[in-house]
């Protein structure tokens, strides 16, 4: 794996994606393309895990609004899991709360999709 | 940590992020994809566009967008004032309450502007002149843009547009240094014809050297290059075989084309041409004075005996030693006053006798080599082929070239080991 890929799996039907540690601008292009990759495949349902995760910038939040908008499109449902306090605060701090769902863990993310891990 | 600290925070990384990719070496359109990203990103904002303003005709241009199909490429006329008005507002401009000079732009424009879901424009200036502009839609959040958003977004445009006015800046420096190397060129080739027409006109002056000043370049380029001389150091050994005899202009025609042996006066009279010719070509600048001194030594031998100083051995300029040779070598393959020319092999014999005396025996080797692959077809370079024709026992010449080259190989691989 490269600095620039981004793993993902399925599971029961929904698309986990891990953006690693530095969710820049480089991650964040492999992320969103990921996305479409698995929209295009008729995944609706997406869990970004951002355990690992321990930045995102401007251009890494730019990138995450379009990846949004497209699930949005989509009809698709978007969670949001393991984010530290520091990337929640950002979130809030931008008022993204009020448009992404997030949970507290992958699992809690799978079970609100109805996905059994 | 405190929300007002978090968002200074975010905002100085975004910044920062900005700068690095503004001086980076990225492709430009990329560089300006990375600002808009790092523009919304900073606010939250899901859509938005980067124009670039363009005098003639007087427009902005959209060359970046996020979140608007179809949007780069489109663009939006403006008159005059208005493009002053703008640049001079230089503050973000919120379009649906803009009451103040510019109604009427956004106005004529609100169907482009609702495509673009511009509910901002920011205007990128430097020095009061316009360079383009940023279309912001709504925040994710749906909240107003407060003073400190407009006071970060118009810093963030100050710095995208200082990329713009780099870059233009850079285009026209690009443009000019390629209009300069093109007129370079140009001069040479025009520089290059002149010193020809000195070597014709020279050679005009001897009845039997016609061609003699444009064979020898020939053969001192061809043979500076196989000794591994490259760029300006062999353009100067070409034009110097081409100028080598520019002091004959000032000997006497009776001499030159005298068809009997000279007096000692005539001698001393001819020999005055290598310093004249320095004479002639030293008040020129540079790069000829390289030329010049060339010129000058171009009858000095390797030991010593020549003229006009009586240099030896590498006190004397490569490139004078190679035309030297080239000229030596062009004199016994042509007919002259007092004798036709000689066989090829007799040549070679003499030019082997001469080696070390007369002539760099690197250079001779370096010879040797180029007409060996000239004789056996290695190269399809054909240099020397012209003036020696066909007319000699290939097997006996290809002989002794090889035998002339590996004893000078031996000979000069002797004289480099320390003892």
């Amino acid at each position: 794996m490269t600095a620039a890929d981004v793993k993902a799996r399925i599971v029961g039907g929904a698309a986990v994606l891990y953006p690693g540690a530095y969710l820049n601008r480089l991650k964040g292009e492999v992320l969103e393309n990921r996305c479409q990759e698995f929209l295009i495949k008729g995944v609706r349902r997406l869990v970004i895990n951002f355990e690992e995760t321990e930045l995102i910038n401007s251009i890494g939040i730019s990138i995450l609004l379009g990846v949004i908008e497209a699930v949005n499109a989509a009809n698709g449902i978007l969670l949001l899991s393991n984010l530290n306090d520091s990337n929640r605060e950002l979130f809030e701090m931008l008022g993204l709360l009020s448009h992404i769902q997030i949970e507290e863990s992958e699992q809690m993310a799978l079970a609100k999709l109805s996905v059994s891990a | 940590m405190k929300l007002e600290l978090r968002k200074l925070l975010h905002t100085l990384n975004a910044l920062n992020e900005l700068s690095l990719e503004i001086n980076s070496t990225h492709d430009f359109d990329e560089v300006i994809r990375a600002s808009l990203h790092t523009c919304l990103g900073t606010l939250a904002i899901p859509k938005g566009a980067i124009a670039r303003f363009s005098e003639n005709p007087r427009q902005l241009k959209i060359v970046a967008a996020k979140g608007i199909s179809g949007a780069v490429g489109q663009k939006i006329e403006l008159g005059r004032d208005e493009a002053e008005k703008i640049a001079g507002r230089a503050k973000p401009i919120k379009l649906q309450a803009e009451r103040n000079g510019l109604s009427h732009f956004v106005r004529r424009n609100t169907e482009t502007f609702k495509k673009l879901r511009a509910h901002l424009i920011v205007p990128m200036t430097v020095h009061g002149d316009l360079q383009g502009a940023i279309y912001l839609a709504e925040k994710i959040s749906g909240d107003d843009f407060s003073k400190d958003d407009l006071e970060v977004i118009h810093t963030i445009a100050q710095h995208i547009g200082l990329a713009f006015y780099n870059h233009r800046l850079i285009v026209s420096l690009k443009r000019k240094a390629e209009e300069n190397r093109r007129l370079y060129r140009e001069m040479k080739l025009v520089y290059h014809d002149i010193v020809k027409a000195f070597g014709s006109a020279i050679d005009l002056k001897d009845a039997y050297t016609k061609g003699h000043s444009d064979r020898v370049a020939r053969y001192s380029e061809a043979i500076a290059k196989e000794m591994g001389v490259t760029g300006e150091e062999l353009e100067h050994i070409s034009v110097a075989g081409y100028l080598h005899d520019i002091g004959k202009i000032t000997v006497d025609r009776s001499i030159i084309n005298n068809p009997r042996p000279l007096t000692d006066r005539e001698y001393k009279e001819l020999n005055k041409h290598p310093a004249a010719g320095y004479e002639i070509l030293a008040n020129i600048r540079q790069p000829w004075q390289e030329i010049a001194y060339m010129t000058k030594c171009h009858h000095e031998r390797i030991d010593g005996t020549g003229y006009p100083q009586g240099l030896s051995g590498e006190q004397i300029p490569l490139g004078s030693r190679i035309v030297t040779f080239a000229d030596s070598f062009d004199a016994m393959m042509t007919d002259r006053p007092y004798r036709a020319r000689l066989p090829l092999d007799k040549a070679l014999n003499d030019l082997e006798r001469n080696t070390n005396s007369q002539f760099d025996a690197k250079v001779v080797t370096a010879f040797c080599r180029i007409l060996l692959k000239e004789i056996t077809g290695a190269t399809r370079e054909r240099v020397f082929m012209p003036m020696i024709g066909l007319k000699f026992d290939r097997q006996a010449i290809l002989e002794k070239l090889h035998d002339m080259a590996s004893k000078l190989d031996a000979l000069q691989a002797n004289s480099a080991t320390p003892s």
